[in-house]
C-alpha cells in the first residue's frame, strides 16, 4: 500500500516554551484574549494581528458561537461532533486498524481579503511555476542544461520518472490540482513551508469541515460574508474537463482503496464532484484507451483525478509488483488520449532540495521573485551551501532532501541541528562529505497563534495551514477561499494533515461585502438533463449485491437467535418451551451457517445464543456479519447517501451470556436497523443499476435461506414447534393466523412460505423480484436474446407457475436452492469481475 | 571475439491465464564495448501484439500481448555480438580520485540515459544500508583512484562471499545475502551498488551473460550457461561507465555479454508481466553462449 507519511518539519524548542506562557490560561472571550496576546506583540496572533474590520468578523463569529450554546461551550463541541458524526467523516492514520473520527473545533480561522489577496497571488504564482518546472525537467530540461538546475536535485526524488521524459500533457497542463501547507510566523509574514502536487490531501477534509461547520453554526458563515468553497471546486472539474478529447468527457477519481488513508475524503470528493470512484481493477486499457467496467460493458474514460503515486499506476510500465494500478496505463496517457491530474512525474519538485531552487527558477522562468517566499533552505549537493549548514549547524533544521533514509537522521526524519549531540554531529557532517546531496538545512519556523476554542474559552494555539489551488477551464489558477487549518498545542510542527492529538479548523475568507450566492452545482451553462446517476462499475455493482446478501444474512441470523431465546408470539415460558428436535434444527441451521463452530457440542441455549451473536471467530456469526457489512459499505461511501452509511456503520455491542435480556435486545436492535436500511433502499434510491443489485442481493439471499430453512424445519417429522418456528423467520404468523383459523397445518405453511407470490418474505415473491431486475438491466449486445442471468431467472421463475405445495419435498426444494445459487453465479459471470476477485469469505461454502 | 547466444524462455501457468501481458528485456541494448549483429525473437504462442521500444534505463523492452488463454508460454531470443576488448590498465590508472569523482558527479548537468546523476541514489533493491556501506568504506578511502576503489570491492566480494546458488533466492534482499556472505551473481552485483552507492559512488546493475568454458576434455553441455549479472561503475566524465565482475574477481572483458543496465535489477527483468487468472507460474530458463568462428590456427 502507498505510504503517504510525511517528513516532519520541528520548530525551536526554545520559541515555544515563550509560547506556552501565553497558552497556559483560557479565556472567556475575544477581548480578554486579545489584551493578553498583545504582550507578546500582536502580530504574533492571527486574530490580534487581523485588521479591524476583520477583527469584527472574529467577534460576530465568537459572539454567534456563544449564543449558540448560552456559553456552555463543551454543548458546542457535542454539537459539532454530532454533524461530523452525520457526515461520516473520518481518517487513519499510520498503523490504524479502524478510522477515528475526524476532531474539528468549532472556532474557525478567519482571515481578511486584503491579507488573503497576497497569498492567493503567491499560491498562484508558485503553481505556474512549479508547473513550467515540471514541463521542462520531462520536456527540454533546460534548467538543468544551463546549469540552473543540478541533476542531482532531480534524480534524487524517487518520484522522478525517467519514463515520462519527453511525454507531453495534452494542453501542456502537468498540474490541474496544487496542496501547500503554509506558516504564518510572529510578525504576521506567510511562508510555504512544502508543496505538494502527487495528492492534494486534505481537499476534501477542507469541504467537509465548511459543511460540518455550516451545518452546525446556521448562518453565522453566511453573517460574516464567508467566501464559498463550491466555486473552486466547479473549476477544478471544469479545468479537467476543458483538457479533454470529448465535449462531455467522464472524469473519474481512481483510488489506491479503502485502507488508505484519506479513502473517506476521496469517495466524499468523488460523490461531491459526481466523478466515479474507481480502483485499478475497475479499469482496463484497449487498444491504447482507458476504460471502465460496468454493467453494461466497457465504458471510455477521458480523464484520471488520481490518488495514487506514479510508481503505482502501471505495473507494465513502473513498479511491476503494484497491485493497484492499471496495466498499460501509460499508453492510454501517451496517447494523448486520457488526462491525468496531476500528470504523473510531476512528484519531483516535491523534495527538500528543490526549495533551496524555486527563488532562482521563479526569476529565471517567470522574470519576478517569489511573492511568497518559501522556508529558506540550504541544499548540502552545492559546496557554498553545504558550508554555510555546517558553519550554522545549531540553529537549523537538518533534513533529508529526498525524504529518503540518510545517515544520521533515523526515518528521514528532520532534526533541529541543536539536538545533535557532538558525536551525532560529528558523524552527519562526515557522511556529508560522502553523499552531501542527501541533507538540507533549512530555518527554524516560528508560528503564530489563533484562537483555539476549548470547552472553558479561547485559547492562543499554533496553527499550520494547507491551502489549494486548482486549474480553472480557462486554464487559469483559482485559490481555494479557505483551507485546512491544524491546530497543534505541541511544540512540533509537522507537514502532515493531521497527527493523532491535533485538531482541525476551517479557514474562513472574509469579505467586507456581502457575497454572491454560488453553488457550482447552479452556476454557469446549464447541464445536459440526465435520468442516471451515471456509470455503474461492475465492482461497485458486486458489492452492492453482496452488501445485501450480508445484511440479509445477518437478518436472518438474527431472526434465529431471537427465536431460540423466546419467540415473540408463542412466548409461553422463554426459549426453553420450544421441543429438543426444533432447537435442535435450530442449532444445527447456525451452525451450517458457521454462526457457531461446527465442532460444538454444547447446546445450552444461552452459550450457543452469545457465540452465534458476538464471536468473531465464527465466520457466520452476527459480529463478523455485521462487520462484513460495515467493511463493504466503507467501499459504497461513495454511493451511498449519509443516513444509509451511518446505519450500515453499526458496530456490535459486546454481549455476554449471562445477559438474555441483552441479546434478545441487540437481535431486536439490529433488525431494526436492517428494517431501516431496506426502508431507506425502498423509498430512497433511485430505480437504477444501483438500486436493483442491491435488491437483487438480498431477494437471492432471502429465497436460498427459505429452501434452506424449510428443508430443515418441514420435513422428517416436523411439530408444531418446527412450524412456529418458520412463520416467525419468515414473518408470517400474523399472515398465517388471519388466513387460516384451524391452527398449524403443513401445507398451507408451505404455500405462503414457498409459492405464495404475494407474500415478500416467500420464495415466489423473491423469483419474481429477481426476474424484473434482470429483465432491466443493459445487456451487452443488441442482437435482441436473453442473456444467461435472464434465460436462468425465467425458467426458474417458470417453474413456480405449477407447483402446488404437495409436490414440496427435500429433493425439490434441493433442487431449487441449487437453481438458485446457479442464477447467482450467472449474474456474477455476467456483470461482475470474474478474473480477480478478492478473497472474501465464500458466503455459499459456509452452508455446505 | 563473436559469440551466438541463445536464450530460452519457458513460463508455465498451473492453469490457464487471460489477457497476458509481458515486457521482455532480452535484447541487447546499444553498448560500446559491443556490437549487435543479429538478433531474432520468437513467442510461442504467437503474441497478438509485440511492441519494441527502448527503455527509460539502457534497455530494450519488447512488449507482448497473448489475448488467448495461456497456460505455457516460450520465448527464445538468439542473437549474434561482437565484443570488443576491454578498456586497458593504463587508462584505469589515470581515472579520477573518489573525491574528485564525487564532485563530478555533483556537477553532472544532464538527464540522459547515460547521466551518473541517476545511479547515485538508492532503489528499490539496492537501498542505502549504513553496515556495507561502512563495510566498503575503509576500501575506498584507502583506494588510489576510482577504478582502484572498484576493484577493491570487487576483489573483497570475490574473496569474502561464498558463490552458493541454494543460499539465497530471487526474493532474498542484499542485505541478508551480505549477512550471510553468501549468494548469486545478482546479490553481489547488489551489494557492490549499496556499497559504492552510500559513498557516493554511481553503481548500476548489468544484466547479461558469460562465456563459460567446459571442464577440460568434456565436451560443453547444452543449456549449461546461465544469464549473469555484474557492476557498471561511474569512473568520471572522461571514462564513463567501466564493468566490474564480483562474482569472478574481473574487469568485464570478452567473456561478458552486455544486455541491459538499469538501477537494480527490476529494471532490466528479463520477463515480467500481468495477468488476469488466479494461478502459479514457474519459470525455466537455458542459455547457450557459443564462440564463433574460433581463430583458425595459421
Amino acid at each position: 500500500m502507498t505510504s503517504q507519511n510525511d517528513a516532519e518539519l520541528m520548530t525551536n524548542n526554545r520559541s515555544f516554551n515563550d509560547k506556552d506562557e501565553v497558552g497556559a490560561s483560557c479565556f472567556a472571550d475575544l477581548d480578554a484574549y486579545n489584551s493578553a496576546i498583545a504582550a507578546n506583540g500582536i502580530n504574533s496572533d492571527l486574530y490580534a494581528g487581523a485588521a479591524p474590520k476583520a477583527q469584527e468578523k472574529w467577534q460576530v463569529i465568537a459572539n454567534g458561537l456563544d449564543a449558540q450554546c448560552d456559553g456552555d461551550f463543551n454543548k458546542l463541541h457535542e454539537q459539532m461532533a454530532r454533524q461530523i458524526g452525520e457526515l461520516g467523516m473520518a481518517f487513519r492514520t499510520i498503523g490504524d486498524e479502524d478510522e477515528r473520527p475526524w476532531p474539528l473545533n468549532p472556532m474557525p480561522l478567519v482571515i481578511g481579503t486584503n491579507e488573503w489577496e497576497v497569498v492567493s497571488q503567491g499560491l498562484m504564482q508558485r503553481a505556474e511555476l512549479l508547473d513550467k518546472v515540471i514541463g521542462d525537467i520531462y520536456g527540454e530540461q533546460n534548467l538543468v542544461k544551463d546549469g540552473h538546475l543540478p541533476a542531482v536535485a532531480v534524480t534524487g526524488s524517487k518520484h522522478f520518472a525517467r519514463k515520462m521524459l519527453g511525454i507531453k500533457p495534452r494542453k501542456g497542463h502537468y498540474l490541474h490540482t496544487y496542496a501547500v501547507d503554509l506558516a504564518r510566523g510572529p510578525n504576521g509574514e506567510w511562508r510555504v513551508l512544502s508543496d505538494r502536487v502527487r495528492l492534494a490531501t486534505g481537499i476534501g477534509y477542507a469541504l467537509e469541515n465548511r459543511i460540518a461547520l455550516s451545518r452546525s453554526t446556521g448562518p453565522l458563515l453566511y453573517n460574516v460574508n464567508s467566501r464559498r468553497l463550491a466555486g473552486f471546486f466547479g473549476n477544478l472539474r471544469d479545468g479537467i474537463a476543458a483538457d479533454c478529447v470529448r465535449n462531455n468527457p467522464r472524469i473519474a477519481l481512481l483510488t489506491p482503496g479503502r485502507f488508505n488513508q484519506s479513502y473517506p475524503e476521496q469517495a466524499h470528493l468523488a460523490r461531491y464532484l459526481g466523478f466515479p470512484l474507481v480502483e485499478g481493477r475497475d479499469l482496463i486499457v484497449s487498444k491504447g484507451r482507458l476504460y471502465v467496467r460496468t454493467i453494461a460493458g466497457l465504458k471510455r474514460i477521458d480523464a484520471l483525478w488520481r490518488w495514487i503515486n506514479t510508481k503505482h499506476l502501471d505495473p507494465l510500465a513502473f513498479d511491476a509488483s503494484s497491485q493497484i494500478g492499471v496495466p498499460d496505463l501509460f499508453e492510454a496517457w501517451s496517447n494523448d488520449d486520457l488526462v491525468v491530474a496531476n500528470w504523473p512525474g510531476a512528484g519531483v519538485v516535491e523534495s527538500k532540495a528543490f526549495s533551496a531552487f524555486l527563488p532562482r527558477l521563479c526569476n529565471v522562468i517567470l522574470g519576478q521573485g517569489l511573492i511568497l517566499p518559501n522556508v529558506a533552505t540550504w541544499w548540502c549537493g552545492q559546496e557554498t551551501e553545504r558550508n554555510y549548514v555546517i558553519n550554522n549547524f545549531d540553529d537549523l533544521i537538518i533534513s533529508s532532501a529526498f525524504k529518503e533514509n540518510v545517515e544520521g537522521l533515523d526515518h528521514a526524519r528532520s532534526r533541529a541541528g541543536n539536538s545533535f549531540t557532538k558525536e551525532e554531529k560529528a558523524a552527519i557532517i562526515e557522511a556529508m562529505t560522502r553523499r552531501p546531496m542527501d541533507y538540507t538545512g533549512q530555518e527554524v519556523v516560528k508560528l503564530s497563534t489563533t484562537p483555539s476554542l476549548t470547552d472553558k474559552g479561547f485559547i492562543p494555539r499554533f496553527f499550520t495551514m494547507r491551502a489549494f489551488v486548482a486549474r480553472g477551464e480557462d486554464g487559469n489558477w483559482n485559490v481555494m477561499p479557505g483551507g485546512f487549518a491544524r491546530i497543534s498545542d505541541e511544540g512540533v510542527l509537522r507537514t502532515s494533515l493531521i497527527g493523532r492529538d491535533d485538531v482541525s479548523a476551517d479557514v474562513c475568507i472574509v469579505d467586507e461585502v456581502p457575497v454572491a450566492q454560488e453553488s457550482w452545482l447552479n452556476s454557469g451553462k446549464p447541464p445536459i438533463i440526465r435520468r442516471s446517476d451515471g456509470i455503474l462499475p461492475s465492482q461497485a455493482a458486486d458489492n452492492l449485491f453482496w452488501f445485501s446478501r450480508y445484511c440479509e444474512r445477518a437478518e436472518m441470523t438474527a431472526r434465529v437467535i431471537r427465536t431460540m431465546l423466546g419467540s415473540p408470539i408463542e412466548a409461553d415460558g422463554g426459549g426453553g418451551a420450544l421441543s429438543a428436535p426444533a432447537i435442535e434444527k435450530m442449532i444445527g441451521l447456525l451452525k451450517s451457517w458457521g454462526a457457531v463452530s461446527r465442532t460444538e457440542s454444547i447446546t445450552d441455549i444461552p452459550t450457543i445464543c452469545a457465540a452465534a451473536l458476538s464471536d468473531k471467530k465464527n465466520l457466520g456469526s452476527l459480529a463478523s456479519l455485521v462487520n462484513n457489512c460495515r467493511e463493504i459499505g466503507r467501499r459504497l461511501r461513495d454511493r451511498l447517501a449519509s443516513d444509509f452509511w451511518q446505519l450500515a456503520n453499526y458496530k456490535m455491542p459486546n454481549i455476554s451470556r449471562h445477559n438474555i435480556e441483552g441479546m434478545a435486545e441487540t437481535c431486536n436492535i439490529l433488525l431494526q436497523k436492517y428494517a431501516a436500511l431496506s426502508g431507506l433502499a425502498h423509498e430512497n434510491m433511485s430505480r437504477l443499476g444501483g438500486w436493483r443489485f442491491l435488491d437483487m442481493g438480498r431477494r437471492v439471499e432471502r429465497g436460498i435461506n427459505i429452501c434452506r430453512i424449510a428443508r430443515n424445519f418441514a420435513f422428517k417429522g416436523a411439530g408444531h414447534d418446527e412450524m412456529g418456528v418458520m412463520l416467525d423467520l419468515f414473518d408470517s404468523q400474523i399472515t398465517y393466523r388471519s388466513r387460516y383459523i384451524s391452527g398449524l397445518h403443513l401445507e398451507p405453511i408451505l404455500d405462503l412460505i414457498l409459492l405464495d407470490g404475494h407474500n415478500p418474505r416467500g420464495l415466489a415473491f423473491q423469483i419474481n423480484e429477481i426476474e424484473k431486475h434482470i429483465e432491466n438491466l443493459p445487456s451487452l449486445d443488441d442482437h435482441g436474446l436473453p442473456e444467461e442471468p435472464l434465460r436462468k431467472a425465467k425458467s426458474l421463475a417458470a417453474r413456480f407457475v405449477s407447483l402446488e405445495a404437495e409436490d414440496i419435498n427435500i429433493e425439490v426444494l434441493s433442487d431449487l436452492e441449487g437453481k438458485l445459487l446457479d442464477l447467482s453465479d450467472a449474474v456474477s459471470q455476467r456483470y461482475f469481475l470474474q478474473f480477480e476477485k478478492e478473497d472474501k469469505p465464500a458466503i455459499d461454502r459456509l452452508f455446505e | 571475439m563473436i559469440y551466438a547466444v541463445s536464450h530460452i524462455t519457458k513460463v508455465s501457468y498451473d492453469a490457464n491465464v487471460r489477457l497476458a501481458r509481458f515486457n521482455l528485456r532480452l535484447k541487447p541494448a546499444h553498448w560500446h564495448t559491443q556490437k549487435l549483429i543479429e538478433y531474432n525473437l520468437e513467442v510461442s504462442p504467437p503474441a497478438d501484439e509485440i511492441r519494441e521500444s527502448v527503455g527509460p534505463y539502457v534497455v530494450n523492452v519488447a512488449r507482448i500481448a497473448i489475448n488467448n488463454p495461456l497456460k505455457e508460454l516460450v520465448v527464445k531470443s538468439t542473437f549474434k555480438v561482437e565484443i570488443f576488448p576491454r578498456i586497458s590498465d593504463v587508462a584505469l590508472s589515470k581515472s579520477p580520485d573518489v573525491q574528485s569523482l564525487r564532485n563530478q558527479v555533483l556537477a553532472s548537468g544532464d538527464l540522459f540515459k547515460l547521466t551518473p546523476a541517476s545511479y547515485v541514489f538508492p532503489s528499490d533493491l539496492a537501498p542505502l544500508n549504513c553496515e556495507i556501506m561502512e563495510w566498503a568504506r575503509p576500501m575506498i578511502e584507502q583506494s588510489h583512484n576510482i577504478a582502484d576503489a572498484a576493484m577493491r570491492v570487487t576483489q573483497a566480494i570475490f574473496k569474502e562471499f561464498k558463490y552458493d546458488s541454494k543460499a539465497t533466492s530471487i526474493d532474498t534482499t542484499a542485505y541478508s545475502a551480505f549477512k550471510g556472505r553468501h549468494g548469486v551473481c545478482q546479490d553481489f552485483a547488489h551489494i557492490m551498488i549499496i556499497a559504492l552507492r552510500g559513498n557516493g559512488i554511481p553503481a548500476a546493475y548489468v544484466s547479461g551473460y558469460l562465456r563459460t568454458l567446459p571442464p577440460p576434455g568434456k565436451p560443453k553441455l547444452v543449456g549449461a550457461d546461465a544469464t549473469h549479472a555484474w557492476v557498471n561503475v561511474w569512473c568520471g566524465n572522461d571514462l564513463g561507465w567501466v564493468g566490474f565482475d564480483p562474482t569472478n574477481n574481473c574487469l568485464a572483458g570478452t567473456d561478458h555479454i552486455f544486455t541491459a543496465m538499469g538501477r537494480d535489477y527490476t529494471d532490466v527483468a528479463p520477463v515480467d508481466g500481468v495477468f488476469f487468472g488466479y494461478s502459479r507460474q514457474t519459470m525455466k530458463v537455458s542459455v547457450d553462449v557459443n564462440e564463433l568462428n574460433p581463430e583458425p590456427v595459421a
